[in-house]
């Protein structure tokens, strides 16, 4: 998620996967296959985790990950060396596809973008007009969201607000533009909306910039990974992250740990609309096809992507895991990011407003 | 805090195995695997004890070498971090981040706590100023101080986290407009800032000294004028040991979070190391015990706060999202915001100090007139507004060179103070309480015509006193100076030959504190003292 987490000095999940074979599974390690793929770091603990590569290893596979950022694996990763890129999102996959001239993509899930928040929090928005009672699900109204910031209020400026008086802006939290996919997402939203459908031109660029932009300047410092202000949210609490920009899969991998992080007081939004960070794997040579093949195809990765907080291309597995949770099965207003470029020319028309 | 930091510097002494002269670009020895080697602020040395367990626990020893927040960044951005160590742990990422270069080196972060930085002030301050009874803002606050209602110690926001915190908080809340702050926000609430630092009786360089230096003043063991309160963490106000009433902002404040780093550059061992710690750090009784022997609060989310944290959910104010921002936000802060400084140099010339030693003093002080381009030096440098006086001695005092570097183009009078560096010469004898007396003499001057100032001596001589009068004479005539002269801190710097213990008595006397130059530059001690004056 880090554009800075070099690729080169990134970890090697190769130890688990060879003790694994040599103790268990009574394969042969001589048969197995080496693939090599560069990931968005979210789906890191996924591939290390020693039931995912047991399936691989069954199939003939060990896989070996570096993770990166994903705007990252799109423009500056050297990919000579790997078998697939398997970025967090679609615009950056579309990218490397162009690039590499790949044959085809797989996207076997998805997670889309959610606001996470609580329960105070929610009444004094629903009162504001920003939080709905929505289609089976709580929905964060981004129009009247953006009606807000373009004024500048503070929390303190919301009638009747007794529960969080902070004399400061009231802005959702997100990680910084310059470095993360997520706030790439945020602003693939918050673009939509303000320019009223996907911004496609130069003129719409410059159209909804002014507004965009204070979204993210006006938090001032942002932390660089999504991990960090989810992990803020679950211990500084409210007063520190009033609302803060998350994929659904944190949320769900918190909730399906049953670590008692998350406490019934956090309350999931889903912004309307909302985009999907859609993890698109592209295929760089043949065996890196075979592993987005077996992602999508594979019943039992399925499942225990959707143990990670994934949606996954079987809607059973996410449904199965959810089935007990105050988590939509179906998002219905979701809308596609903006092209690859466009949305890179406006993350670097923020970043030279810092 | 001198008792929690004793034991540690001797176990980082044991663990680093005792080396008599470490070198400096691997103060902590080279890779191994099971140790991480850890630049950190100094207050993370109170972890020792939860360490010396998570050593025994994981197999992964720590070795700390400990830096000030701004010179850690300098140290990061250059590069010259990651040939020694395989981590940073200070207690934010957020100044690092902000420097493009010192940003692109940082791995892997965990948060391993976190404490906010408030003010403590006495229970009957606090009732007399009705906020018992109610929450008050960083305004309130302000006007309260800016009344002179109550005074206050803050460390150097150059040198040290709590003091940055405390600036970059009170700036942002008095913003009002609650977004981060920028250069023209600053300029909108210099009046209000003015007013709020007004009350800042006592700086340090870190936030140890500084406690030490509010608990002696309150137990009269030190000349200087008793101070009301303190602002620095909430850990470090909830183990005071005379009881503080710690004031949450109502606004909000700004928090420490300790973040424990992986630089990109570690090792694969390094990285496992950091891994093994970072999950024994913030497995739940482990937290728990963070909490109650440190008094900050835990990073898991799973481990109830305990009750001595009276406010729970705190506010977080916005921090800056640019360097310029920061830098500038400091600047101001020195150069227009706080109380002004006066500074007294005493300067050893004798013939003793010829060589690379005069060398080596011309460039400590030619380094604070702006010559030091370092972020750390930057903001080290003669401030806008400060009286220097440099008062060379050798057989006896020489003339006393008075200057006042001017607020808005402090440039020619730096450049005036670097020619009187660059042309200091040794010759002659050191008599050293002669001439310090005779300070005495400029600074009653200056203060009898502008008595609202940080007032402070530096005194350097790099050997025996050859004067006639001695250091029990000097004790004689400072005993019986008037209280606003006795309290005017001495900050003697050991270089050469010095007399330690005449030194530390000199200090001592004053309620001032030792600097060793000996086994570093001279410009490296000008410097720190800097965070006192």
């Amino acid at each position: 998620m880090k554009r800075t987490l070099g690729i080169g000095l990134a970890v090697v999940l190769l130890v688990g996967v060879v003790t694994a074979i040599v103790l268990g599974q009574g394969g042969d390690t001589a048969q197995l296959q080496t693939v090599r793929g560069v990931i968005g770091s979210e789906k890191l603990a996924f591939f290390a985790d020693q039931r995912v590569k047991d399936v691989f290893a069954k199939h003939g596979l060990e896989v070996e990950v570096d993770p990166a950022g994903s705007r990252q694996i799109a423009t500056t990763a050297d990919l000579d060396s790997y078998d697939f890129a398997f970025p967090s999102s679609a615009p950056a996959a579309e990218k490397i596809q162009r690039d590499r001239k790949a044959a085809r993509t797989y996207a076997p899930f998805s997670s889309p973008m959610v606001i996470a928040t609580f329960d105070p929090i929610v009444d004094l928005l629903t009162k504001a007009g920003v939080v709905k009672s929505g289609p089976g699900y709580p929905t964060f109204d981004v129009q009247a969201y953006l009606g807000l910031v373009a004024q500048g209020t503070r929390w303190d400026q919301l009638p009747g607000n007794t529960s969080y008086p902070a004399r400061k802006n009231l802005l959702v939290t997100t990680t910084d533009p310059r470095d993360s996919n997520s706030a790439a997402m945020y602003l693939a939203i918050t673009s939509f909306v303000a320019n009223g459908g996907v911004v496609t031109s130069a003129d719409g660029e410059a159209r909804v910039l002014p507004a965009v932009s204070r979204l993210f300047l006006d938090q001032g410092y942002t932390q660089s990974s999504t991990e960090g202000p989810f992990e803020d949210y679950l211990s500084a609490g409210m007063g520190k992250t009033p609302l803060v920009l998350a994929y659904e899969a944190q949320f769900v991998d918190r909730v399906v740990r049953g670590d008692s992080s998350i406490r019934p007081d956090m309350k999931l939004l889903y912004p309307a609309p909302t985009v999907l960070s859609k993890h698109t794997l592209v295929p760089l040579r043949a065996a890196g096809d075979r592993v987005g093949e077996l992602l999508t195809s594979d019943a039992e990765l399925g499942r225990l992507a959707a143990t990670f907080g994934f949606r996954t291309a079987d809607p059973r597995h996410f449904d199965d895991v959810v089935k007990d949770l105050a988590v939509p099965r179906t998002i219905v207003d979701v809308v596609e990011p903006p092209a690859h470029e466009t949305l890179e020319r406006m993350l670097e028309a923020i970043a030279k407003q810092y | 805090m001198i008792r929690r930091l004793l034991p540690a510097a001797a176990a980082l002494a044991l663990l680093a195995g005792c080396s008599d002269s470490p070198d400096p670009a691997t103060p902590v020895g080279d890779p191994t695997p099971g140790t991480l080697r850890v630049l950190a602020g100094s207050e993370l040395a109170d972890l020792q004890p939860i360490l010396e367990e998570a050593a025994e626990a994981t197999g992964v020893t720590v070795k700390f070498s400990f830096t000030g927040t701004i010179e850690g960044a300098d140290k990061v951005a250059s590069g010259e971090a990651e040939k020694g160590f395989d981590a940073v742990w200070f207690s934010s990422n957020r100044y690092l981040e902000l420097v493009p270069e010192a940003q692109k080196r940082l791995g892997t972060p965990t948060k391993v706590m976190s404490s906010p930085v408030v003010l403590g002030l006495p229970a009957e301050k606090v009732k007399e100023l009705g906020w018992d009874t109610k929450r008050v803002g960083w305004a309130e606050i302000a006007a309260a101080a800016g009344a002179q209602k109550f005074t206050y110690g803050m460390t150097d926001p150059s040198a040290s986290n709590s003091g940055f915190s405390a600036l970059v908080g009170v700036a942002a809340a008095l913003s009002g407009e609650g977004s981060a702050l920028d250069a023209a926000r600053i300029n909108a609430v210099a009046p209000q800032l003015k007013q709020f630092f007004s009350a800042q009786k006592l700086s340090a360089g870190s936030s140890g000294w500084l406690t030490e230096a509010f608990q002696r003043r309150a137990r009269g063991e030190d000349p200087g004028a008793e101070v009301d309160g303190l602002i620095n963490y909430e850990s470090v106000l909830l183990s005071s040991p005379q009881p503080l009433t710690l004031v949450y902002p109502s606004d909000g404040v700004v928090t420490a979070d300790y973040p424990l780093t992986l630089l990109t550059s570690a090792t694969s061992d390094a990285r496992e190391a950091h891994q093994k710690l970072s999950d024994h750090l913030k497995s739940q009784d482990v937290q728990r015990k963070i909490m109650e022997t440190t008094h900050r609060r835990p990073a898991t989310p799973q481990v109830q706060l305990d009750a001595k944290f009276a406010v729970r959910d705190l506010v977080e104010l916005p921090f800056p999202g640019s360097q310029s921002a920061v830098d500038g936000l400091i600047t101001t802060y020195f150069d227009q915001l706080r109380r002004p400084s006066r500074t007294l140099y005493v300067l050893d010339t004798s013939g003793s100090m010829q060589g690379d030693r005069i060398d080596g003093l011309r460039q400590a002080l030619t380094g604070l007139t702006g010559a030091d381009e370092s972020l750390a030096g930057r903001f080290s440098r003669f401030h806008g507004r400060e009286q220097v006086t440099l008062l060379p001695f050798s057989s006896s005092a020489k003339p006393a060179l008075k200057y006042e570097v001017p607020q808005d183009d402090p440039r020619p009078v730096l450049d005036q103070i670097r020619t009187t560096a660059t042309n200091l010469d040794a010759s002659g004898g050191t008599a050293i309480y002669s001439s310090l007396r005779g300070g005495y003499d400029v600074l009653r001057q200056q203060i009898d015509a502008d008595p609202d100032r940080f007032t402070s001596i530096v005194l350097m001589t790099d050997g025996e006193n050859t004067g006639s009068e001695d250091v029990l004479d000097f004790q004689l005539f400072h005993q019986a100076l008037p209280q606003d002269l006795r309290g005017i801190p001495i900050f003697p710097v050991l270089f050469g030959e010095s007399a330690t213990a005449e030194m530390e008595q000199v200090a001592k006397m004053s309620g001032g504190k030792v600097f060793d130059a000996r086994s570093r530059s001279l410009s490296a001690a000008f410097k720190e003292i800097r965070g006192y004056q």
